[in-house]
């Protein structure tokens, strides 16, 4: 087991090595604004049995929770996804799409997780054009992090008094984003979660069997910078072994920048069965200027909404909403349906957005038109759904040539970058509500109220069946006046006739 | 039109000038109905490419996307939705054809936007067709005088047999009226709206009048191929069959007439036989030959996504969406409780899973057999009256599928003799839909809850004034 744990702050934030005090395996520095990654490294052969035969189903396995909750993205932490449980997944073998093990273990880990298996609850991911994508992907807005808390406490606490140990687990509920990532490749599980650019102590304690290395770190300009690569400075310790921290300096290339702006997403009022999602992005300038950029919003929409790809296909109506064109949609999208047979998770897509050419930068809007599903009927006549923000960032073309190592921060599989060539640079917007303090927003959904329901059956049946009996007495009255032959008129005469004779 | 003079049913003798001039002759009535549509077409195509707001219909787009995917070689339903005969992604294969490299830009683009209206010109020209054979078979009269020499002496039996005479068959309608009943579908706005828009209902239209031409003008091999082809097409035709059957006794057919087995014995065996006549039976054999082959070459050509769109999805839709039918509320409630937790426990009777049999009874048996012989125009439209408003699901499309039967009924019709009860039977099936589609309005564009009681209400309102007016025909195409 492996253990790093990274204090991140702000360029020029850096603090005094003398201010970090190490003493025993156990790392004490002051009061500091910053951002925390702590991430875990476990080998396939340290995890429980259940877990290692869950793994072994896998090929490729990422779990990424994101908080709703907004916060500020610190370099090199980086990468966005829009808020929720995303997971990406690619099977050991065919037999393992089928099979709920997955889906128990989800549920089990996390609670309420609503998948049955990956081949009915998951949508596929388009592997042709770049094979770094897992095969396929699963999203829900919200999850229960707390069975996942006791599991942590349970598995990496040694024993159940050591207190600071369950401290630790509890503040996954406040993290920004928690990650769990496992390949067959490397044999391991990396877990890794961040919390958010704020006031917190510098501390660490070594934990037994696990090699803790803690860096307080920053960001940086050196010299020599190219202009696709983050600069990092600051204090390497390993606990248990170094006696002072290292100062280290170095740079990477990273595929993730931040944009330095920010957006907000709201429904257009009254939203309908039909509604449109506005972004307002504060700025319609590139990133950067030397190079060929362009914004998308990356959505992941749950079951209960989603867009029509083939409504998105004019470009006179794109135009007329600030858009470019849609570049992926998950599919199947099935366009009527309603949310209750619906077996899939729901529907990620790619929208190019198409900004003013204005001179001077200025904020602007793009609106996504989308539809709602039928919900189950309910008491009182309304649903209320959330719909999470979605992921806004410039794509950028690097230099020819430019090549993107992993490197320590990084993080792949993350369903857009997958959509995009091994030389694009995402830049990242930062979401900002102007309503609400969320990642997503509320929506009310019309549904049959359930209230009102008890007479629909009796009515609707009452009504046929009087419809039909008044059919019925007239087909009546024509067959008992003149029977079903041609004629009538001259037939009642020929009988008369006939009668006379 | 408007002033209700209690007497004098007659079509008023002082009609304008203007409309007469425009019935006396066919050419002023079909070149007027090709300008409206033609102008319809190119507004459309005008407000397409300048507005976000289309005009053409998302039907027509799933079409000519089916037409392109079969002109690369690919099934039509790999277009999701895609849910009709291969036939029409076929006839819309010029949608996809563009300008050579040899034309300019601008002519190119002219070109292109031209072999992509193909398909409304195709479905526009339809109308046209039908309009004409709603002219001719309005003066072709309701029926044809059977042969006066033979039958005479064995009608004793026939109780209530009639047997025409043939100085007092119906005779035909004067063009000129019969014109100005095939207005009502030429000239109506409506229908030229939704062909223009790209909307399939016209090519109905026509397969059905030419049906029914064919049926009354005798050409029982063509009428079998138009009704195998029309049910491939939209499956609904298939009410008609029984209604042709029933009609196409000796009387009226027996040139065809069969050998023996005409007499009197009543025994059911011989009723039978006098059943099955040789027309009867051709037209069963041209129309299931025509149906099944077809339905056999697009399996062999598409395989199951073939059945699966076009007939097994009728048998599998929930039809959960608000749409006019009196059913609506009732199938969105139940397919929304069909959860695991209360499934095998208590098998619940849903009165929706016998929605099937008033629509059926009445359009394919009742209706047939009460009025065919009496009226054939009448029972088909009748018929489709009973199909549309007795149906699962049923949205101002299928409106068409009867709309195009009415010029037939309409001069016989007591809403015409008494104009009074057809300007209420009009407002209230008017009504009707307007009191749906503000609810509807309320659900789909503001987002209310409409669903209880407005909007099932507005369904029940609507159904029964639909029935009101089906009972009125019933008892028209009786008298």
């Amino acid at each position: 087991m492996r253990e790093r744990i990274t204090f991140i702050q702000k360029q020029g934030d850096s603090i005094e090595p003398t201010t970090l005090k190490i003493k025993g395996g156990v790392l004490n520095g002051p009061e500091i604004q910053a951002a925390r990654e702590d991430r875990l490294t476990i080998a396939i052969d340290e995890l429980p049995k259940g877990l290692q035969a869950l793994l072994g189903t896998a090929h490729e396995l990422h779990i990424r929770y994101v908080s709703s909750e907004p916060y500020e993205a610190i370099t090199p932490l980086l990468a966005r996804l829009p808020p929720g449980f995303h997971l990406f997944y690619t099977p050991a073998g065919q037999a393992d799409a089928t099979s709920p093990a997955l889906c128990l273990a989800l549920n089990q880990i996390f609670g309420n997780v609503q998948c049955e298996n990956p081949e009915k609850s998951f949508t596929t991911l388009p592997r042709d054009r770049f094979s770094h994508s897992a095969a396929y992907q699963f999203y829900q807005p919200s999850v229960d992090l707390s069975p996942f808390i006791a599991l942590a406490k349970e598995k990496l606490c040694s024993s159940s008094k050591d207190q600071s140990c369950a401290a630790r687990a509890d503040r996954l509920t406040n993290a920004s984003s928690l990650d769990i990532s496992y390949d067959a490749i490397s044999h391991a599980v990396k877990l890794t979660a961040t919390w958010p650019y704020q006031k917190q102590e510098v501390h660490a304690t070594s934990r037994p069997q696990t090699r803790t290395e803690v860096g307080v770190l920053n960001s940086d300009r050196p010299g020599h910078l190219e202009p696709h690569e983050l600069g990092i400075s600051g204090l390497l310790t390993v606990l248990g072994q170094d006696k002072k921290p290292s100062a280290t300096m170095f740079a990477f290339a990273s595929r993730h920048r931040d944009a330095e702006s920010s957006f907000s997403a709201e429904f257009l009022e009254p939203t309908g069965l039909h509604p449109t999602l506005k972004l307002r992005l504060e700025s319609s300038k590139p990133p950067i200027e030397d190079a060929y950029c362009s914004p998308h919003a990356y959505f992941t929409l749950p079951k209960t909404i989603f867009a029509d790809r083939h409504q998105l296909s004019d470009d006179l109506f794109l135009a007329s909403k600030n858009l470019t064109g849609l570049r992926y949609i998950s599919q199947p999208v099935d366009l009527e349906a309603p949310e209750y047979v619906e077996k899939r998770w729901g529907s990620s897509l790619l929208l190019e957005l198409s900004p003013p050419e204005h001179e001077e930068s200025k904020s602007w809007t793009a609106q996504v038109p989308l539809h709602l599903r039928y919900l189950s009927p309910a008491e009182g006549g309304y649903t209320d759904i959330q719909v999470p923000y979605p992921a806004v960032f410039w794509a950028c073309a690097a230099e020819e040539g430019t090549k993107f190592p992993n490197n320590p921060f990084e993080k792949a599989n993350l369903g857009y970058d997958g959509l995009f060539g091994p030389r694009t640079v995402f830049w990242h917007v930062e979401p900002r509500p102007t309503i609400g303090s969320r990642l997503s927003n509320m929506m009310k959904v019309p549904v049959l109220d359930t209230n009102k329901a008890e007479w629909v059956s009796g009515g609707t049946g009452l009504a046929v069946l009087l419809g039909f009996a008044w059919i019925m007495w007239k087909l009546f009255g024509v067959l008992s006046k003149s029977g079903y032959q041609n004629q009538p008129s001259q037939a009642a005469e020929v009988v008369k006739a006939k009668k006379n004779q | 039109m408007a002033t209700t003079s209690p007497a004098a049913p007659k079509p008023k003798p002082k009609s304008s000038s203007l409309l007469s001039t425009l019935f006396s002759r066919p050419l002023p009535l079909y070149v007027s109905a090709f300008l409206l549509r033609l102008v319809l077409l190119l507004y459309g195509l005008w407000q397409d490419a300048n507005s976000p707001l289309k005009y053409t219909d998302i039907d027509y787009l799933v079409f000519t996307d089916a037409a392109r995917f079969v002109s690369r070689g690919e099934s039509p339903y790999a277009r999701e939705t895609y849910r009709y005969t291969p036939i029409l992604a076929w006839l819309l294969l010029p949608t996809t054809w563009t300008a050579g490299a040899q034309w300019g830009p601008l002519a190119a683009k002219v070109i292109n936007v031209a072999w992509f209206s193909f398909g409304k010109v195709l479905f526009a020209a339809a109308d046209l067709v039908a309009g004409w054979l709603i002219e001719q078979v309005l003066v072709m009269g309701k029926d044809f005088p059977s042969s006066p020499a033979q039958g005479k002496e064995n009608d004793t039996e026939r109780k209530e047999g009639g047997r025409k005479d043939p100085s007092e068959t119906t005779t035909g309608m004067d063009p000129s009226r019969a014109r100005a009943f095939a207005a009502i579908w030429l000239l109506n706005p409506m229908v030229a709206t939704i062909s223009t828009r790209g909307s399939s209902e016209g090519l109905l239209g026509v397969l059905v009048m030419a049906l029914l031409w064919a049926v009354l003008s005798r050409r029982i091999t063509l009428a079998g191929l138009l009704l195998g082809f029309s049910v491939h097409f939209k499956i609904y035709p298939f009410i008609y069959a029984p209604a042709i059957v029933w009609w196409m006794d000796q009387e009226r057919l027996s040139g065809f007439r069969a050998g023996g087995g005409q007499k009197t014995s009543s025994s059911f065996r011989k009723k039978l036989t006098r059943f099955l006549t040789l027309p009867r039976l051709l037209l069963a054999f041209t129309s299931l030959a025509t149906f099944l082959s077809l339905n056999f070459l697009m399996y062999r050509l598409y395989g199951h996504p073939f059945l699966q769109e076009t007939y097994l999805h009728h048998v599998t839709r929930i039809d959960h969406r608000h749409n006019f039918s009196p059913y609506n509320t009732q199938l969105y409630l139940s397919s929304a409780s069909v959860s695991p937790s209360h499934s095998a426990a208590e098998p619940k009777f849903k009165i929706e899973s016998l929605a099937f049999l008033p629509q059926l009874v009445l359009s394919t048996i009742l209706i047939p057999l009460t009025l065919a012989k009496k009226d054939l125009p009448t029972s088909l439209l009748a018929q489709t009256f009973a199909f549309v408003t007795f149906n699962k699901v049923c949205t101002s499309q299928y409106f068409l599928w009867y709309l195009v039967l009415l010029p037939l009924y309409l001069p016989r019709s007591s809403f015409w003799t008494s104009k009074r009860r057809g300007l209420v039977a009009l407002g209230l099936w008017v009504l009707g839909q307007g009191l749906w589609l503000q609810q509807a309005y309320e659900l789909e564009f503001l987002g209310r809850s409409t669903f209880l009681p407005g909007l099932w209400m507005a369904s029940l309102g609507f159904f029964v004034v639909n029935c009101w007016i089906l009972g009125v025909i019933v008892g028209d195409g009786g008298r």
